[in-house]
């Protein structure tokens, strides 16, 4: 009984919290399904009537399609996901398991820059990339990110020291030079922090919208996030099809989400992302 | 044993060198560049001048520039007591382990894997006067990014909204590292749950507090997609964040200069920021249990 009555104000106070989270996207979704003319003559939270797929028809295979978009943010994705993991992986090795002259003084260094805010260096990067002719091309939008990152090189060097001497000196003996032993010995015990590394480094640059923003002008390069953004600038007003944006852009992270809920929960709290 | 170690050198920047690019490239070097950036007047387009300092001597009395600190500084303060508060006491709600408090965990965190600029569209749609679902539900037309007092306050309610559920995870993780020993003992010595919350828990839960804090204070001194999103800046500059602003100098109206000085400013302001903090907590972390 009396764990009764503690249990029910909790359930309150959570349910109304995830109803205030939860409510924003239900009404974008509902409106995404509405005519322009029915959310013009009724209020906004009037259940549509008739349900309409043309304000999503009109973004996948419409004048405003926002395939393109989807493909580049994909391929962004891809190759960001891809270097970063990989030269932060090998970084990460050679902090972590080799000894040589200059290593402690030069992990510092990369220990310093964690404290460089992104938006600080944003005049720089453009202006250096804009000096090697890369504005508004694909390489201008990955190449900041592509060649890892000193956060994910700090997690996996700390995961790479945590594994036994032992293993490493039993694949030397074995004849296994460096690039064997990452691939066979450290990589497979590793899987955890990269799976990781792997969510969070996906959603960050899914999500990414500054940087494309400046980098990239018109429609050639525009990923998902820049392109609702001049969907709603060009269309405000035109709710009903920016909600259907809004809708489409969040999607493809929200399913992968509810599948992964629980490691990508634990992702957060051990990088402690952003 | 040389030639093992000469060649653990070689494997070593070998090893290094795709990051080296990365770290020097995008990070180190442009923190030298911002630096040469700032002391010259620049529009992309046309052959640099050289300025010295007063690329700083005009953003520094410059009102805009001025009101944009002002405004970034109150936004934070807006944003970070409440999220801290919210994320805080959401953590303590789901730390009972009630049946289905994994799935309100789930519920709470999910703003935070969203697009910050997708979010701030859709809260834009949410709070618009006359087409807006808030206003509805109200029955009351408010003005809330239009008006110079509500903006601010707005873009950072949905700051808070989109980050509770992220901070509650680190205090629901700080929670879960406190042994009930502390607490169970403040019990049967007569201690009250409020009691043993504000001599135990909290306490307890300063290294996290300083992590929520920290990495908080820096993310949203850096806010930009949420105001991109909602207001743009205005009404009249009211929201027009540190962020905006050098966005804006440098994308729109193309003074690099000026906007390099303005990053250099951000970025020396952040580290003061951070290096307050940290002697802050290690003052208070002294009397900290084992």
């Amino acid at each position: 009984m009396k764990i009764l009555r503690r249990a029910v104000p909790t359930y309150l106070a959570l349910g109304l919290g995830a109803l205030v989270i939860l409510a924003p996207y239900l009404m974008s979704v509902q409106t995404s399904v509405k005519t322009p003319r029915q959310f013009a003559q009724q209020p906004p939270l009037a259940a549509p009537d008739p349900v309409t797929a043309a304000n999503y028809a009109e973004l996948v295979i419409g004048g405003h399609t926002l395939i393109p978009p989807l493909v580049i943010t994909v391929q962004v994705v891809l190759v960001v996901v891809l270097g970063q993991l990989t030269c932060s992986v090998l970084a990460a090795y050679a902090f972590a398991r080799l000894d040589f002259p200059g290593r402690d003084a030069l992990f510092w260094v990369y220990l310093a820059t964690l404290m460089v805010p992104v938006v600080a260096v944003l005049v720089p990067r453009f202006v250096l990339l804009s000096e090697a002719g890369l504005v508004n091309t694909f390489w201008g939008i990955v190449l900041p990110a592509m060649f890892g990152s000193p956060y994910a090189i700090f997690l996996l060097r700390q995961f790479f020291r945590a594994i036994p001497q032992e293993l490493l000196d039993a694949a030397r003996i074995d004849g296994a030079g460096h690039r064997r032993v990452l691939r066979h010995v450290i990589l497979p015990l590793s899987r955890p922090i990269l799976a990781t590394l792997l969510i969070i480094t996906v959603v960050t640059h899914w999500n990414d919208f500054l940087w494309p923003l400046v980098i990239t002008s018109g429609q050639r390069w525009q990923v998902l996030t820049v392109a609702v953004a001049g969907l709603q600038s060009q269309y405000s007003g035109n709710w009903t099809l920016v909600m259907a944006a809004t809708t489409l852009a969040t999607m493809p992270l929200l399913v992968i989400f509810v599948l992964f809920q629980k490691h990508i929960v634990r992702s957060i709290t051990i990088t402690g992302m952003r | 044993m040389t030639a093992t170690r000469r060649r653990d050198t070689a494997a070593g920047w070998a090893f290094l060198a795709p990051s080296l690019v990365g770290v020097g490239g995008f990070l180190l070097l442009p923190v030298v560049v911002v630096l040469g950036i700032s002391l010259f007047r620049w529009d992309l387009v046309s052959p640099a001048h050289w300025a010295g300092l007063d690329n700083y001597l005009s953003i520094l009395t410059d009102p805009a520039f001025g009101r944009s600190l002002a405004v970034t500084a109150f936004f934070v303060l807006l944003v970070i007591p409440a999220q801290t508060a919210l994320g805080l006491a959401a953590a303590v709600l789901l730390d009972q382990r009630l049946p289905g408090s994994t799935v309100f965990r789930a519920i709470l965190v999910l703003p935070w894997i969203s697009a910050p600029l997708a979010l701030g569209v859709v809260w834009r749609w949410l709070l618009d006067p006359s087409d807006g679902a808030v206003n509805q539900l109200l029955g009351h037309r408010v003005e809330w990014l239009t008006s110079p007092v509500l903006a601010l306050p707005s873009v950072a309610a949905v700051t808070v909204w989109t980050n509770v559920g992220y901070v509650a995870l680190f205090f629901l993780a700080g929670l879960a590292g406190i042994p009930p020993q502390y607490a169970e003992a403040a019990r049967i010595d007569g201690a009250g749950p409020w009691q043993r919350f504000r001599r135990i828990t909290l306490p307890l839960l300063r290294p996290t507090m300083f992590f929520v804090l920290v990495t908080g204070v820096i993310s949203s001194f850096q806010v930009f997609d949420t105001v991109y999103a909602m207001t743009q800046g205005g009404p009249a500059g009211r929201t027009e964040v540190v962020a905006y602003a050098i966005y804006r100098e440098a994308f729109v109206d193309f003074r690099m200069g000026r906007a390099a000085a303005m990053s250099v400013v951000l970025f020396l302001l952040l580290i003061t920021v951070t290096v307050a903090q940290q002697s802050y907590f290690r003052r208070r972390t002294t009397y900290e249990m084992g």
